[in-house]
């Protein structure tokens, strides 16, 4: 070979430098993090502790974020209620994509039938409101947190499932997949080697999204009556449980409204940098 | 974005300024630099670009890909993105610097007295629109013409534009319309406001070669007519001979070259426009020629260069250039070129591979024993539907028309056409990718698609396929080396060290360094890409490939490379090739047999040497008299321009009809052609006898008398 002189070898990176939104979103994260698993002890009070003379206190050196209508103290119960909700919408979205991404990989690659089933079932799930549809699992059994996290995940089923569909139908016309048949790979190789590691970036971002909207849904099925019950602590619980003070004793909301934003941030950022890191273009400069 | 307007450069040392006797320059770029910068770093796509364009003169502006041709001309329109930024000179249309001018301004001689068209006219036109509207948008809003007057307007432009029926394609959506017909109305559009310069920014690439061959005359017609200066943005030198009459050579963002075209082409001073003229692929009656090719990739500067930028890829190079940038010199004529040594080097040829290289090729089989692969009564039909229920039947659209041939063993066997031709349809078939509609492909002796749909992979992996596409056909997250190791772990190799070294063998085999299997595509050149793609094909030890249209989308001097190597493979492994390709030029280098297809048949077929010269079928002959060429190769025959339709493939008559300029009539419309058969397998199918075709003079008279190919 005389006709080639490829290029100088620039030196290999091993590590790819962190993005900046990832790091950002873990330092918004680990407290959180700390808060669900050691919530009970980090609180002042206990979470469920009623005390009828200091009722609506403004926030104060007594009470960093004032109390509720029962005299509870609202930091407290924000920090032992992380567990919960975190666990509501992580948990529901993983089980979403659990079910959503081999759904959604089968019907663009099959296509025809299979894929027409798939898509007009997914139809039918997203025709019923969220609420009914969370409403119509739980009602029938006594409500659990583990019963409103299945409710939820099957929720946003069809969302993961037409989002992974309709990447997997554009990769289907990559001419690598065309060169993954011609040297007789199999089905399952070509969906979970060759198009699910294009898949993860849009689905990572899609998933943060997703997690927030869980929590936010949790607290919905809640608020009904049908997930976290009263007096345990839950962000969503809390916002909902605030909304007739929110003119007396707008504190009530401030706190969890805030660690739930924070959360919403946090897992965002993280999903984007996980993207921006699982990108084999990336170098690191963002 | 352009920054303020800054005080020129003091001295502006290598600016081209031509004596430019007569009138001043419409157009005159000086000391141009551009930058493209993000948080990884500056990239400078133009340093200190300086030339002019006189009023009534095409200017060419050549380069490979990445050499800054097309930010250039962005520049000039205003349009730069991605981060592009002009850092310095000065860009004067008519004598007033544009750069100065307010932005509202410059938005108002953008359309208006400075038009443009772009490299590709699917995209460059809205869907939504209809195609009148779009033309007539600019009327209206430059030129201040009510939507009736505009309409009027709009009709006498296309009619210039050499468009029939004005009427029908004013109403029309771009899809109802063919390529060439939607550039021409891209092109009524530039023309609407009756601009002083047209921007061409590779204006007829993403065409068919006859195509654009009437859209270049009509571009030179038009020039010519209304005494516009233009910009050609090009990287196809034979284009650039046949409408410019000057040309500037970039590289690395640096103007290396300037002069008039004639003696640019075929006196090149620099050595960089000396390689890309000798990498051209031209007409050849033999194969086994390697061509000239322009070893590396193209050169990326961050700053002002340190020494020559071509230094590295440069034959000629030596210490001097590898240590001191060049400033452009200047002779008596105007002409530039930006290279110490260029009178030294001035009858210096571009180095021929061919005379060092050059190894006894292995006679092609003289009898072939049974062919690798058959193809019987081919026909290939899309979206038909056959459905016992009459409303829901459908004919569907034709791709390929009752095709035979046969690849023999180690034998190239070319497939020429343009788009929708079916070409490609034929390889994916041939490769039980798609299913035939009728008719058989065998592959050494079997029927492939029943063994794959029967699960039977092994078979299927002697026949790989090389894409056009060299990025879209590697997945963008895993390494080269897992690319090609994959193949290595369905032929049953377990140990991983041994398909290690196996790999690291395939990409020395194509010419990469080992070192390449640990990176990702994206980090590759387009022409490493595609070695990648070969090496990956010849992973699973082949017999057959199938090359679509592997070459097009690179570069001529890349080209020029990765044809070399697919040669120089075929003759040490005994590789069979499909060569598909629009280039009549490419075939000519690496096919022993050629298969001229049309409208899903094939026209005309046969040994290369006889596929090139007389008798031809019309087809033939026209695709030949559009391959370009420059003023060296000797005199231009007269071209034969076809009509701008469509074909007409799975009807009763020949499939090239309606634009056949030699139609003889209604015959052609209604009887399937004869075929003409030639003991050494030639066959033409057309109504005109052989031996009125045989009359006809030779496209390439120079390769008449080689009798003996």
């Amino acid at each position: 070979m005389t006709d080639a002189t490829p290029a100088p070898l620039a030196p290999r990176r091993h590590l790819p430098s962190l993005p900046v939104s990832l790091i950002v979103g873990i330092v918004l994260l680990a407290p959180l993090a700390v808060a669900a698993v050691a919530g009970s002890w980090l609180a002042p009070y206990p979470y469920d502790e009623m005390n009828i003379m200091s009722r609506l206190q403004p926030p104060g050196p007594e009470f960093w974020f004032g109390t509720d209508e029962f005299g509870r103290d609202v930091f407290s119960r924000t920090l032992v209620g992380t567990g919960s909700s975190l666990v509501m919408g992580v948990a529901a979205t993983a089980l979403s994509l659990l079910a959503g991404v081999p759904l959604g990989l089968i019907a663009g690659y099959k296509g025809g039938r299979i894929g027409e089933a798939i898509m007009r079932a997914m139809d039918v799930l997203m025709s019923f409101p969220p609420i009914l549809l969370g409403i119509l699992v739980l009602a029938v059994t006594q409500p659990a947190q583990w019963k409103a996290i299945v409710a939820i995940g099957i929720v946003y089923v069809p969302q993961v499932v037409r989002l992974t569909r309709a990447i997997t139908l554009e990769l289907m016309q990559e001419e690598f997949i065309t060169a993954a048949r011609l040297r007789g790979e199999n089905a399952a190789y070509i969906l979970f080697h060759e198009i699910l590691p294009n898949i993860w970036p849009p689905l990572a971002v899609e998933a943060s999204l997703r997690v927030v909207f869980a929590i936010l849904l949790g607290a919905s099925l809640s608020f009904i009556g049908m997930g976290a019950q009263p007096p345990s602590s839950d962000w969503g619980l809390m916002i909902s449980e605030a909304r007739p003070f929110v003119e007396q004793a707008p504190w009530i909301a401030l706190c969890p409204g805030f660690a739930l934003a924070t959360a919403v941030i946090g897992i965002n950022l993280l999903g984007d940098g996980l993207r921006a890191l699982l990108d084999p273009r990336n170098t690191g400069a963002h | 974005m352009m920054t303020a307007p800054q005080a020129r450069p003091a001295v502006a040392p290598v600016t081209v300024t031509a004596p430019a006797p007569e009138p001043a320059p419409l157009l005159d770029v000086r000391g141009l630099t551009i930058s493209y910068g993000n948080a990884r770093g500056t990239l400078r796509a133009a340093s200190d670009v300086g030339f002019a364009i006189r009023p009534g003169e095409v200017m060419g502006l050549v380069g490979e890909s990445g050499s800054g041709k097309s930010t250039i001309a962005m520049a000039i329109l205003d349009l730069l993105g991605g981060g592009g930024r002009v850092d310095s000179g000065e860009i004067l249309f008519d004598g007033v610097d544009l750069r100065r001018l307010p932005a509202a301004e410059r938005r108002a001689l953008r359309g208006d007295r400075i038009a443009a068209v772009f490299q590709d006219p699917f995209t460059s036109l809205n869907p939504a629109l209809t195609v009148g509207r779009q033309i007539a948008e600019p009327l209206i809003q430059h030129k201040s013409l009510s939507p009736r007057q505009a309409a009027a307007r709009v009709l006498d432009l296309l009619a210039e534009v050499g468009i029939r029926d004005p009427r029908r394609v004013t109403a029309a959506y771009p899809h109802e319309l063919s390529g060439g017909m939607q550039q021409r109305a891209l092109i009524a559009t530039a023309l609407g406001c009756e601009p002083k310069l047209l921007i061409l920014d590779e204006p007829t690439t993403a065409l068919d070669v006859t195509v654009e061959a009437r859209i270049i005359d009509l571009l030179a017609k038009l020039c010519d007519s209304h005494g516009l200066s233009a910009l050609f943005v090009s990287h196809n030198l034979g284009i650039v001979n046949r409408i410019c009459q000057t040309v500037t050579v970039l590289y690395g963002g640096l103007v290396v070259e300037t002069g008039p075209t004639g003696r640019v082409l075929s006196r090149p001073a620099h050595p960089y426009s000396k390689g890309l003229v000798a990498a051209l692929p031209r007409i050849t009656a033999g194969r086994r020629h390697r061509l000239p090719s322009i070893p590396g990739t193209v050169a990326k500067l961050s700053g002002p260069p340190a020494a020559c930028v071509f230094a590295p890829r440069c034959p000629f190079a030596e210490e001097t250039c590898r240590s001191q940038p060049q400033a452009m010199l200047t002779d008596a004529a105007g002409d530039g070129v930006r290279c110490w040594k260029a009178d030294a080097l001035a009858g210096t040829p571009w180095p021929d591979e061919e005379s060092a290289a050059r190894k006894p090729a292995p006679q092609a089989p003289a009898q072939p024993t049974a062919p690798l692969v058959e193809v019987d009564h081919l026909r290939k039909v899309y979206g038909a539907n056959r459905s016992i229920l009459p409303w829901l039947r459908r004919a569907g659209t034709v791709a390929v028309e009752d095709v035979s041939f046969t690849v023999g063993r180690g034998e190239v066997v070319g497939v020429v056409g343009e788009s929708g031709s079916g070409k490609s349809t034929i390889g994916r078939a041939l490769l039980a990718l798609t299913e035939p509609s009728a008719g058989t492909v065998l592959f050494d002796g079997t029927d492939l698609t029943r063994q794959v749909k029967q699960g039977d992979q092994d078979l299927r992996r002697r026949a790989q396929l090389v894409f056009q596409n060299s990025a879209a056909s590697l997945n963008p997250r895993k390494t080269v080396g897992d690319a090609m190791d994959r193949p290595l772990v369905l032929a049953g190799r377990a140990d991983a060290e041994e398909r290690r070294k196996t790999v690291a063998g395939l990409l020395t085999r194509v010419g990469l360094p080992s070192a390449y299997a640990d990176r990702y595509p994206h980090e590759l050149s387009g022409g490493e890409r595609q070695r990648v793609n070969i090496a990956r094909a010849l992973a699973t030890d082949p017999d057959f490939v199938v090359c679509d249209e592997a070459v097009s989308a690179l570069d001529v001097s890349v080209q020029a490379n990765i044809l070399n190597l697919l040669a120089e493979l075929r003759d040490e492994m005994g590789l069979s090739y499909l060569f598909i390709t629009h280039d009549i030029a490419v075939v000519s280098h690496i096919a022993d047999r050629v298969l001229v297809v049309y409208g899903g048949t094939i026209c005309e077929e046969g040994p290369t040497g006889r596929v090139l010269r007389p008798p031809y079928h019309p087809y033939t002959e026209a695709l030949l008299s559009a391959v370009p060429r420059l003023a060296e190769d000797g005199q231009e025959a007269p071209r034969i321009l076809l009509e701008d339709a469509a074909p007409t493939p799975g009807g009763q008559g020949c499939a090239f009809a309606a634009r056949c300029p030699r139609k003889l009539g209604a015959i052609c419309d209604e009887q399937a052609p004869p075929v003409h058969r030639a003991d050494d397998g030639h066959r033409i199918a057309c109504h005109i006898p052989l031996a009125t075709l045989a009359e006809r003079a030779a496209v390439f008279p120079e390769l008449v008398g080689d009798a003996a190919h």
